[in-house]
């Protein structure tokens, strides 16, 4: 209130705010900085005078005045102190209505006035009598409308009454009420009844239709209860019906979470080739890296840095100097046009200059001499191949600079395969080598 | 001499003063003479009823000739006079009801149907119009049961009702027992009648309470003080059993003759503490009457100023409403109300001053009686089976 100038921000409910203590922390800050703030907070001021001037006034009259109210003297007598409260909480027995010893029914003044006449000055019959007579007929009336199936869900223009008189002496034989009188209650009854076009016990007269406007008419069905037909709520009927739904719903369900296990399982494959493929990746950057110089990508997976017992170190391969001229090239670009012909120097990616290409038959005499040799890393011997009839598949027609040389070697089943596709770089075999080269470093240092 | 409906005239009250009142209605008396239905116009409607000419000062009277052709006027089209008419017969409370639909209450409702009723120990005053059955029209006093709430037109079928009564306390489960204070919960739709009557009781002392739909769907908690001759009613308070709304509470009534004991505010703060048992937040379905508000107000105040008197540190609304069960909106609606929201250098802060929130405090008045939350014993109506 006291800030009149400008309008604060809307207020966050989920903000911690802080709580001032004292009023001073609240006016110690607000030291009016000019002349007009001055007389702002002077406005203010006065506006909170009166403001509180008028509460006080209306605090006065705050007792709000109300209608009046009197004890009644013949309470003690009308209400019989009999009630013993048990030390239990009281628990809620059946509604009246269920119970069925009890007459609900209460003599109106109608009644009454008939009574005494009827009665005139003599009791031939008790008003406790005609309150259980016209309760069992208005019950034993609403029985019949239930087996004729006329019951009707609202209060419609007339509520017809079936019970005939024989059923009706018929059903109140147990009382055993003269012929006459009863005659007589039955015809009182059925000329109220009809005059009232509906129940006169309150409990079994029909509800007002929602679209009724008289203003008397009250207690309508509420369109909320018609919710009760959603999908939601006829899914909880206990029937066989619904428990077999329910089963259908579970069988669904419980396929439907082993297809989502079994995606997983294979999302989780899929990851794994990912991880390799890239660690793979980075083991060839690395190589390429550290050497610098590769005769081509087949040599790739000689790397000297895996820490085999076949290929321990690099200078192994330096020892061998048997290697051919014509196999010595420089590479500096993994993915660069390659050509044998050409040496392209490049600013510091050449670390190593030359690099001599190790001979497979002194790799395996490398070999741990307790290590069982593995026929699948033997190199294909071409002169035995040629013995035993294998011929490698020719060359491929296709005119290229390289050609596509096929790659022989022994599977791991002991098969003899001729590659044309590097299965693991996924790189056509050959990069313009003439010769025959066996991979068997590759798979003994992978081994 | 015979006046006109829609004389402004002045008027002896119970006080024993004279003050402004406005005829609604006239009736003529077997005597032939008539009596007025009237309208003090300082007060609310509850106070309105029937006087003698001889309470009237007839001198003071002043003939509204626009009224006169104006209450010929039918449909819903406000001339100036027709909303002044509404503006002043409506000081509070009524602010949530469009004119329209104001004014076919006040026409419907305009006079009492019944002018007394005897409850128990009580003969009360009955404060606004009920729409009891076409039946119960003649009858300007009825008598009601006070364990079954049947009512009837004259003593005798009362007395005769009061020998085969099967009740002395309201149908539903006890959920509540402290002393000789009891708190029974009963469920509209198996006690049908029981809340359709207690209802059409309920309507006499409530202005804007409707009848309109069934009982079924709430759930009524009647208090009651017990002695040897059974568990007489004080008051109750209705809610629905479901609320997509979020209240917490439909209708509360205290019965005049207990009234300003603390029973509304014991009920109010019981509607909470069912609440909080649910896990919910809640708030009293609107409108609010002039008495309900003041309750309401006092209710909010204390229980969150006592805890801005407690609190260490900085607090935000949402908690304030998960600890007290009281909607957000309302607190801020009563911290704001107290101007104890102010808004400081760029953020809300809120001032707890002792001093303050001690006069404040004063100001809402004591809390009543406590609920004891250990008596309270109750499943949510979801919970139940």
């Amino acid at each position: 209130m006291s800030r009149l100038s400008f309008r604060p921000r809307p207020l966050d409910i989920h903000k911690k705010l802080p709580i001032l203590k004292s009023i001073k922390d609240f006016e110690d800050d607000d030291t009016p900085t000019s002349t007009r703030t001055q007389m702002l907070r002077l406005v203010a001021e006065t506006d909170n005078d009166t403001q509180v001037h008028q509460v006080a006034i209306k605090k006065t009259v705050s007792e709000i005045p109300t209608p009046e109210y009197v004890i009644v003297d013949t309470y003690e007598r009308d209400y019989s102190p009999t009630f013993n409260q048990p030390a239990s909480y009281l628990r809620a027995r059946g509604a009246r209505a269920e119970i069925g010893d009890f007459v609900e029914y209460d003599l109106d003044n109608e009644d009454e006035d008939w009574l005494e006449e009827f009665n005139s000055d003599r009791t031939i019959l008790p008003s406790e009598t005609l309150e259980v007579i016209i309760f069992k007929l208005e019950v034993f009336d609403h029985k019949a409308r239930e087996r004729a199936g006329v019951i009707a869900p609202t209060l419609g223009t007339h509520v017809p009454v079936l019970l005939t008189f024989d059923a009706a002496i018929e059903a109140l034989q147990a009382l055993s009420i003269q012929y006459g009188i009863f005659q007589s209650i039955y015809s009182y009854w059925r000329e109220k009844r009809e005059r009232l076009h509906k129940p006169i016990l309150r409990r079994l007269q029909p509800p007002p239709p929602v679209n009724d406007t008289n203003p008397y008419n009250v207690f309508r069905p509420r369109e909320k209860a018609h919710r009760l037909h959603t999908r939601r709520m006829q899914r909880r009927e206990n029937s066989v019906q619904s428990f077999e739904r329910l089963r259908q719903v579970r069988r669904n369900l419980d396929q439907a979470k082993s297809l989502l296990e079994a995606l997983i399982k294979r999302e989780e494959r899929k990851r794994d080739v990912v991880d390799n493929e890239v660690l793979l990746q980075r083991i060839q950057m690395k190589f390429k890296n550290d050497t610098g110089l590769l005769e081509d990508s087949l040599a790739l997976p000689e790397m000297p840095s895996f820490q085999s017992k076949f290929v321990s170190s690099e200078d192994e391969y330096m020892e061998s100097d048997d290697l051919p001229p014509n196999r010595i090239r420089l590479r500096f670009q993994p993915h660069g046009p390659v050509d044998s012909r050409v040496i392209i120097p490049s600013a510091g990616v050449i670390k190593q200059e030359i690099r001599p290409r190790p001979a497979p038959h002194t790799w395996l005499h490398k070999l741990d001499p307790l290590e069982p040799i593995l026929l699948f890393t033997k190199p294909l011997v071409p002169e035995k191949l040629a013995a035993a009839g294998i011929v490698p598949p020719v060359d491929s027609p296709i005119p290229s600079a390289r050609g596509h040389n096929f790659r022989g070697r022994i599977g791991r089943g002991g098969r003899i395969v001729f590659d044309r596709w590097n299965p693991l770089m996924h790189t056509p075999i050959d990069c313009g080598d003439q010769l025959y080269m066996p991979p068997k470093p590759r798979i003994s240092a992978l081994h | 001499m015979v006046l006109e409906v829609g004389t402004r005239v002045l008027c002896r009250w119970r006080d024993g003063k004279h003050h402004p009142v406005k005829v609604i209605e006239r009736r003529r008396l077997n005597s032939g003479d008539y009596e007025y239905y009237v309208h003090y116009t300082e007060f609310n409607r509850r106070l309105d009823e029937w006087v003698r000419l001889e309470q009237l000062d007839l001198d003071s009277v002043e003939n509204d000739v626009d009224e006169k052709v104006e209450d010929k006027v039918t449909g819903l089209k406000m001339t100036r006079h027709q909303k002044r008419k509404i503006d002043e017969t409506h000081v509070e409370g009524h602010e949530e009801l469009d004119p329209a639909s104001l004014r076919e209450h006040e026409e419907f409702t305009k006079v009492k149907n019944i002018a007394t009723i005897e409850l128990g120990r009580y003969q009360i005053e009955t404060w606004y119009f009920s729409p009891f059955p076409p039946e119960y029209n003649d009858s300007s006093n009825l008598y009601f049961c006070e364990f079954c709430l049947n009512f009837m037109k004259r003593k005798e079928q009362l007395q005769r009702h009061m020998k085969k009564c099967d009740l002395k306390h309201p149908p539903g489960d006890e959920i509540y027992r402290s002393g000789t204070l009891s708190m029974f919960e009963v469920d509209g739709k198996k006690n049908k009648v029981y809340a359709q009557n207690l209802c059409y009781l309920a309507k006499l002392f409530l202005d804007h309470k409707t009848l309109y739909y069934d009982v079924d769907l709430f759930l009524f908690y009647v208090l009651c003080e017990c002695d040897e001759r059974g568990c007489h009613m004080v008051g109750y308070f209705s809610k629905e059993k479901q609320s997509e709304e979020s209240y917490n509470l439909a209708c509360i009534l205290t019965l005049p003759p207990y009234q300003r004991k603390g029973y509304g505010k014991f009920l109010i703060a019981f509607s909470y503490e069912l609440s909080k048992k649910e896990g919910k937040v809640g708030t009293p379905e609107r409108p609010l009457s002039d008495l309900g508000l003041l309750s309401y107000r006092g209710y909010w105040t204390r229980v969150l100023l006592d805890i801005l008197k407690k609190h260490k540190g900085n607090i935000s609304i949402k908690e304030l409403s998960d600890m007290t069960a009281i909607r957000a909106e309302d607190i801020l609606a009563t911290l704001q109300a107290l101007e104890l929201i102010q808004y400081r250098k760029g953020q809300h802060v809120i001032c707890a001053d002792p001093k303050v929130l001690d006069r404040h405090l004063k100001a809402a008045g004591r809390g009543g009686l406590e609920v004891d939350v250990s008596k309270l014993i109750w499943t949510p109506y979801k919970e139940q089976g």
